[in-house]
Parts: structure tokens; sequence; C-alpha cells
């Protein structure tokens, strides 16, 4: 196969999936099995609602309105995908370009949206996106297109060995990992005590609300001498070393 | 004469090599260990898959494996297209490179399925990111070879010598006379300032973490008998409104029994 075609349908299957997830994220409300997404409607409230516009109606129709541009966009780098594997790279061509001009263009109007509503990092996100899309027209066009190298492995027995190799190790790592600490989701963590009548309990990154409520009934049960007038929640910078997950400090007083 | 161009071919293929190589590697250890801490991508994948309904962790395990063996693919024939290139065999290392390329776009594709699944719009932007890079280098690798850009190696002038060496003088002492006057602050306990009737404010200096917090309430609880702790009241990052401050917060006590 030639090397720009490899490096064009890379291109067109990311975008194609982007699109199209993006579609699957608006079709599908709220977290579902299978399915979590973002909550892109109560997003959209609440960018309403700053702006004084508290019927969700606004909200409802923006939503909307962005979701269809976003089916019509989807729609496009479909064509331009189908047309790709059809062998047929004019067409394919066409289709990228109105599919990037489009995605761009709907890029710029949530640049817009994140001025008006104040949101930096978005419109930060939204532009680093709208230049990613720019970009990779001018590479599926302009540079992928002048090679007509085909590519030529040769032998590549050892590589897809070592490859094997190395994938096998990872797994049984994983494995391994995943067997010794899946135990942390729902185990209570132990406490020390830091000062007097303050224990410490630095929670693994696997824990959750589960985890915090076994914590407190196995600590109550352990010291049934001891009653807890107050737990404080160490903020992130109290977690000053990088594996440090969340920090909960228990105050207690005899009984 | 050098030429720039080998140069710089040479280390876009060693970043790829040693970015999988470390990633392999991070998926290999597993945890926080003396002297590696990573990151625990069991765990995330755990909480995300969890978060879909999928608890069992064969689910976030066969995740993680696929990923990996992606990565591991991805070094084999990144590092592999710089033996070749190493060693002047351009093509097969073009070729190599090719497929490294193909196989990270196939990777990060991949991580951003996910991150559309999960609804994480950061890791999105970041798999993005990195995956336009990729894209980046693999033009900036071919199109190189149309460049033969000589490195003429002149003499450094003498003054830009003695500036460097001046400044590195500067900043390293600097930074070792921080060290003995200052990380004190790291482990050492903070005096609690009285503010208001049974409140006390605590400002922490920006190496402080838990250790400080645990000397400080030690502290507290050592000059304040009288007292016992109530509640501690951390102010929110919008309240700090100064650039240099650091955790903040307030203890409020009750007159002890």
């Amino acid at each position: 196969m030639k090397e720009h075609a490899l490096i064009r349908g890379a291109i067109l299957v990311f975008w194609t999936l982007f699109w199209g997830l993006s579609v699957v994220d608006k079709i599908v409300p709220d977290v579902q099995h299978l399915w979590v997404g973002k909550d892109f409607f109560a997003l959209f409230v609440k960018f309403f609602a700053s702006l004084g516009l508290k019927d969700p109606l606004f909200a409802t129709v923006a939503l909307a309105g962005v979701s269809g541009l976003e089916a019509i966009n989807f729609t496009l780098y479909a064509v331009a995908a189908l047309a790709f594997f059809r062998g047929d790279g004019p067409r394919s061509e066409v289709w990228f370009f109105r599919g990037v001009f489009t995605s761009m263009g709907l890029f710029a109007l949530f640049s817009i949206a994140d001025q008006v509503f104040g949101d930096r990092f978005q419109l930060l996100e939204h532009g680093l996106f709208w230049a990613i899309l720019l970009a990779s027209w001018v590479v599926f066009k302009f540079f992928a297109s002048p090679s007509e190298r085909r590519l030529e492995l040769g032998n590549v027995r050892m590589a897809l060995g070592i490859g094997m190799l190395l994938t096998l190790a990872t797994s049984w790592s994983i494995r391994d990992f995943s067997a010794s600490t899946f135990g942390q989701a729902s185990a209570p963590v132990e406490g020390v005590e830091v000062v007097e009548g303050v224990w410490k309990f630095d929670f693994p990154f696997l824990a959750d609300k589960l985890v915090w409520e076994q914590t407190v009934n196995a600590f109550e049960e352990a010291h049934p001498e001891l009653e807890i007038t107050y737990i404080y929640t160490g903020p992130s910078e109290l977690n000053s070393k990088k594996k440090t997950h969340l920090l909960l400090y228990v105050f207690v007083e005899p009984r | 004469m050098v030429s720039s161009t080998r140069w710089l071919k040479s280390g876009i293929l060693a970043y790829w090599a040693l970015f999988w190589l470390l990633n392999v590697v991070d998926k290999m250890v597993g945890g926080a260990h003396f002297l590696w801490v990573g990151r625990d991508r069991f765990a995330q994948f755990q909480k995300y898959f969890a978060s879909a309904g999928l608890d069992a962790p064969l689910v976030a395990d066969a995740g993680l494996i696929v990923a990996a063996a992606l990565e591991a693919f991805a070094l084999v024939f990144c590092a592999g297209a710089w033996f070749h290139f190493m060693r002047q065999n351009e093509d097969k290392a073009r070729n190599w490179f090719l497929i490294g390329v193909l196989t990270t776009l196939g990777t990060f594709t991949f991580f951003s399925i996910g991150d559309h699944l999960f609804g994480d719009r950061f890791e999105l932007l970041e798999h993005t990111l990195f995956w336009f890079i990729t894209v980046l280098s693999w033009i900036a690798f071919t199109r190189l070879e149309d460049a033969d850009l000589a490195l003429p190696l002149r003499k450094v002038p003498g003054g830009a010598v003695v500036l460097a060496v001046v400044l590195v003088a500067a900043t390293t002492a600097s930074i070792f006379s921080y060290n003995e006057n200052f990380f004190h602050r790291r482990t050492s306990a903070l005096e609690a300032e009285q503010v208001g009737d049974h409140l006390y404010k605590v400002s922490f200096p920006f190496l402080g973490g838990s250790t400080v917090f645990e000397e400080s309430i030690r502290l507290f609880k050592e000059t304040h008998p009288e007292e016992t702790i109530d509640h501690i009241y951390t102010v929110p990052k919008p309240l700090r409104l100064k650039k240099a401050d650091a955790l903040i917060f307030y203890i409020s006590t009750n007159d002890a029994p």
C-alpha cells in the first residue's frame, strides 16, 4: 500500500470516529449502561442561565442546533471515508474538505459561545481542535500526496515476536497488579494516629465513596472507646507526593 | 560537516522510541514504587468502566491489555526505525517508522474512542494533540529527506561562554541557598494566628504538605490545651486573592470540658 494512502486513511478514520461518537453522545442522554459521555444538556442549561436565559427551551434549541450540525458534519466524513475505502481518492478529498470546512465552522461557533459565556478553558480546547482540523486538511491535501512510495517492510518476524513478548509481559503484569489491588476498591483503609486524637487515612486511587463508608464503619468497630467528632478532607495542596490520592483526617475524643 | 537533518530525524525517532518505552515500562511496573511513580492506569480504567456499568476488573484488564499491546508494537517499530536509522539504513528506517506512526495513530484513536465513551473531554484534547503531533512527526521526518541543511560547527564566542557560566553559577547558588535556608518549611510546624474568638488562621508555605499540617495540629493542641478543635475550614481557591497565597485554613475551637 502507498504511504500517503495509509496516512490519509488514518486521518479519515480518526475524524470520522470523532464526529460519529460526538453524535452518539448527543443521542444517548445522561449516563447509561456502557455509555457515560458528557452531559451537554446540563452544560448548556448552566451557560444560558448565566446569561439570564433560565428557560430550558433556549438550551434545548441550542443543543438541538449544534447536534444537527454535528450530524451533518459526521455524514460528510462518513462519505469521505467510504469513498476512500472504495479507492475513489478525488471524491474522498472533496468530501473530506467539506467535512473539515464544516467542522471548522462548528468550532468557530463554539469559540464564539465560549467567549460569550466566558469559558476560557473551553475556548482553548476548541481553538486547538480548530487548528488541528486545519492542519489535518493541510497534511491530507498537500503533504501526504506527493509520496508514491510503497510500504515494504521486509522480514518483520523478529519485530512481531518482540512485540508479542512485550504484550505478554505487560498483560501478566496488568493481571497481577489488578488481582493484588482490586480489593482496594471496596476494602476499608487502615488509619494511623498522627497526632493524639487525630487519625490519618491515605486513600488509594481505586477508592471511592464505598471505601469511605467502609473505612468509617471499620474504624468505629475497631475503636469503640473513641467518638468521631469531626472528619476533615485534606485539600489537594496536602497531597504533595504524587502517589497520594486523597487524605482524610478523623478527629476523635474518648467516649 | 554534520547534517542538521540527520540530527533532527534521529531526534524524532529517539523521542517516539523513548515515549513508548516509558509507557510500556509504566504498564509493567504497576503502582507507585521507590524511583517510579508513573500513572495508575488500572485504577483509571477500572473507574471508567465501572462508571459505564462494567464493574468486573476483567473488563478494565482487557481494555488495558489492548492499549498495552498497541503501545508495545508502537515501541518495537519506533525503536526498530531508530536502530535502522543509526545503521544508515534509511529506507528500512522510513518503512519501520511508518508502521510505528500508524500504530501510534491507532493507539491514540483507540484512546479517543474511550474518551468519548467515558466523557473525558480533557483526555480527548490531550490524545487529539498527541495524535496530531504524531502526524506532524511523520511529515517532518519524511520532508527532512529532501532538505540537506548543513550544520557548520563554528567557534562559540568567548563572551557567550562567560555569560553562560555566570548564569549557571548564579542559578545554582540561588537554588542551593534556598534549599539550605527554607527546606525546613517542608516539615516544620506552623504557628496558628488568632483572628477571632475561638478562631485561628494557619497559612501554609508552598513547600508545605501533609507533614506540616499534622505538625501544626500537634503544635496547636500543645499550645492550646484549654481548647478543643471543633472544625477546620479550608479557604477555597477563589478566596485566595494573592497569587502567593498557598493553602490557608482556619481552626475553629470550643472550650475544653
